[in-house]
Order: C-alpha cells, then sequence, then structure tokens
C-alpha cells in the first residue's frame, strides 16, 4: 500500500489526530498529533491491511535552528576549542523536540515513516514500548541523548551514559563538559606546539628540498 | 657519614645502611681506572641492568586490550602476515597481572577510561604504555563534538610511544614496539630517520 493511503486511512481513523503529510523528500513522512501516537501505533499493527508488525527504528529529533516551515538555519553547537576547553555561549536553544518512526510491514512489504513534535519545554510522549516491545531500548535512547520522556514506559532509564551524566548531548545547545567525575574530557591545547623545534629557523623560509644523507 | 664500613657509626655493630653495598674489588677497579672508566664502582651493575633490559625488551608481552579499529590491525599484526611475535611482543595475555605492555589501540571513551586506568594499575612494574592512533594520541576526530572521548590517553596514563595513524599499519605498530625497544635498551637502535627528515619536520610550520 502506498504510504499516502495509509495516511488517508489514518485520517479517516483519527481526524484531527493526523495533522499532516509531507511528500517531498526522500521518503514521505506522516505528521501525528502527540497524545495520539500510541494509539495510530496500535491502529497501525492491528489494522487488517496495515500490519506492521515491525519499528525499524524510532529516532529523536532536534528542531532547534529550523524556522516555522521547516528551513534549516545554521546554529553554532557547541564542541571544544583548539585550546581544548568546552565552548560557551549565550544562546538558548528553541525549536520543538520530536520524535520519528519508521515502520516496516513483513506480510504487506510496505513501509511507513510518522512523527511527532512535542514542546521543547515539556518533551513528553505516550510510549510504544507496549505497541512494539522494540521500542523499549529506541526509547531510553531517544531519553538519554536527547530527552524526551515517554510515559508508559516499562524502564525509563539512560541506555548508554550513566545515570549521573548531565544533560542530553545530542540536543543543539547542549555544552561539553569538562569532565566526568576523575575522568577528563576537555583536550590538550592544539594551539600549542608540543614538539617545539630545537633550532627556529631565523629566516623562517620555506624548506630545502630534502637531500641524500 | 663514612663509607668506610669497618668502622660502624656510633650505636650500631654493623653499618646496616652499607652493609648491601656491592665493593668493587681493588684489583678490578685500578683496571678500570686505568681503561679510563670512571671510578668503576657501577661497572658490573650497569652489565646486569644490560641484561636485565634485554630480556624485557625481547619478550614484551601486551595485555589483551582493542578498543575500536586499531585493535583490527593490532590484530592484523599479531597474525602470521605481520607477525608480532618476531619481536617477542606475541604473547597477548589476558590478565594485566601477565602483562608488561598496554597497546591502547582506539578511542578512549568516559565509560572505557576508568577501566583503563584500572587494568594500568594491576600491571606489574616495569610496564609500559603504546598510544595506537589519532584517537588515543589526542582524541582524534572527536577532539571537536566528543563529548564522551578522553582527549588523548596521556591525561590518564603516562605514555611511551605515540603510534600515529588511522588507524596505523600493522607496520608502523611494529616500528612503535622498536622504538619502546629502543626506549628499553636505554639507547637508540640502527633504524633512525635519515637526518634530513627530522631537519624537514623542524620545519613545517605548526597552526600559527
Amino acid at each position: 500500500m502506498e504510504q499516502k493511503a495509509i495516511y488517508e486511512k489514518l485520517v479517516e481513523k483519527f481526524g484531527e489526530g493526523a495533522l499532516g503529510f509531507l511528500e517531498e523528500g526522500p521518503e514521505p513522512v506522516a505528521d501525528i498529533a502527540p497524545q495520539k501516537i500510541a494509539e495510530a501505533a496500535l491502529y497501525l499493527r492491528d489494522e487488517a491491511g496495515l500490519e506492521f508488525d515491525q519499528l525499524m527504528c524510532l529516532s529523536g529529533l532536534d528542531w532547534d535552528g529550523f524556522d516555522e516551515n521547516g528551513k534549516g538555519k545554521s546554529v553554532a553547537i557547541l564542541g571544544y576549542d583548539v585550546g581544548g576547553q568546552p565552548e560557551t555561549s549565550d544562546r538558548v536553544g528553541e525549536g520543538d523536540l520530536g520524535v520519528a518512526y519508521h515502520l516496516y510491514s513483513h506480510g504487506q512489504r510496505h513501509k511507513f515513516t510518522m512523527r511527532v513534535r512535542v514542546p521543547r519545554t515539556a518533551p513528553t510522549l505516550p510510549s510504544v514500548a507496549g505497541v512494539w516491545s522494540t521500542a523499549g531500548w529506541h526509547e531510553r535512547e531517544a531519553y538519554d541523548l536527547v530527552g524526551i520522556t515517554f510515559e508508559g514506559h516499562p524502564d525509563l532509564r539512560r541506555i548508554l551514559l550513566e545515570e549521573e551524566w548531565e544533560g542530553h548531548p545530542l540536543r543543539k545547545d547542549y555544552v561539553m563538559p569538562d569532565r566526568w567525575g576523575q575522568v577528563p574530557l576537555d583536550g590538550k591545547n592544539l594551539a600549542k606546539n608540543p614538539f617545539p623545534a630545537t633550532e627556529p629557523d631565523p629566516s623562517g623560509s620555506a624548506p630545502a628540498a630534502p637531500t641524500e644523507d | 657519614m663514612s663509607r668506610d664500613s669497618k668502622t660502624p657509626p656510633e650505636g650500631y655493630d654493623v653499618d646496616r645502611e652499607h652493609m648491601l653495598d656491592f665493593q668493587v674489588p681493588k684489583q678490578l677497579q685500578q683496571v678500570l681506572e686505568d681503561d679510563g672508566r670512571g671510578d668503576g664502582k657501577n661497572y658490573l651493575l650497569t652489565t646486569l641492568d644490560e641484561v636485565f633490559n634485554w630480556a624485557r625488551l625481547s619478550s614484551i608481552w601486551p595485555v589483551t586490550f582493542g578498543l575500536a579499529c586499531c585493535a583490527i590491525e593490532m590484530m592484523a599484526t599479531s597474525a602470521t602476515r605481520y607477525d608480532i611475535d618476531r619481536f617477542g611482543a606475541g604473547a597477548f595475555r589476558a590478565t594485566p597481572r601477565q602483562a608488561d605492555l598496554m597497546i591502547v589501540s582506539g578511542t578512549v571513551t568516559a565509560k572505557m577510561a576508568t577501566r583503563l586506568k584500572r587494568i594500568y594499575d594491576q600491571m606489574p612494574e616495569p610496564k609500559w604504555v603504546i598510544a595506537m592512533g589519532s584517537c588515543a594520541i589526542g582524541g582524534g576526530p572527536y577532539f571537536k563534538y566528543g563529548y564522551h572521548v578522553v582527549k588523548g590517553v596521556d591525561l590518564l596514563v603516562p605514555v611511551d610511544v605515540y603510534v600515529p595513524g588511522c588507524p596505523p599499519r600493522p607496520e608502523v605498530l611494529l616500528e612503535g614496539l622498536m622504538r619502546l625497544q629502543d626506549k628499553i635498551r636505554g639507547r637508540e637502535g640502527k633504524l633512525q630517520a635519515p637526518k634530513w627528515v627530522s631537519d624537514y619536520a623542524q620545519k613545517i610550520p605548526y597552526r600559527k
């Protein structure tokens, strides 16, 4: 079944819960209202003719730096400077967070992509771990790295980082840490040459061509 | 305090501080002085050191410790084509307590850093560390945005030899191993870069 037709069935079923369908781009995407996502997932899995039995991927998204039309602009993602210290900035992150769901049906051999947007101040979604059990770890990853909370998740903990980690590193306004416990995470100073020349060249001219020694 | 052991200091029956000192026989001392080798007091011990160092550098046992893609090259180095066992370093030990060398082959993440430090502390002295690849030397491609990567393993443990590359080919790791052997031997080996290479390297402008 075509993705457009699947979206039409969602509109029939949920009405206002289906927000829109984006056909441009490499893959068509349906926008779903966040409070309807668990019901839509259950419908997509159990409805005859759809039968999406696999959740291929669940990804956290950060729309920081995108305007209302979905056009991206450059935001200065903070890293470490040449001196090895974490960069800081006064910029506050704006734009929504979200989650993308990539579904596949082994019986019908079709796939479907949908996504939801949640406000940055309260990024909370219903969990789909009860629909596809593989969503459990994926939602833990989205919680760990992007900071989206999933209501109804059986075991919502960080999956990659330690529990004591502060912040969510894949958000675009994340400030890099300088250390984690006893472990230093700030770098060495790359602006300083660790191997200075013993005899500096006073003329500063280009090196001569190598000769046989 | 006098170093003459025949007259012990007051309150002591024997000169405990110097009772274990090795005394070079007077005849040999005279021979050494005539030979132009200083006072000759340390001649025998330095020769023993050379023997010990030769034994150490001929059987550097690395700990089985692979972190990332550099570990693939390290495995290739230990396999038949490159055969790190030619240098006596082929016995990868499964425990740090039997190992002399830690080849940090790959990206050191923050979580791995605590384990790496523990493994290094568990290795008996004398012990050496080779930082293999860009990540272990200075963070590599994770320097700018790596929130989870230690920017160089020398921020955690002392490093003896840096082996650059991403990842380094097995030949380069073997070269690093030979430089480590030179370091244990206490002097430089036969394989040195020609003089024009070092001269040229000093003239390369470095991030002005």
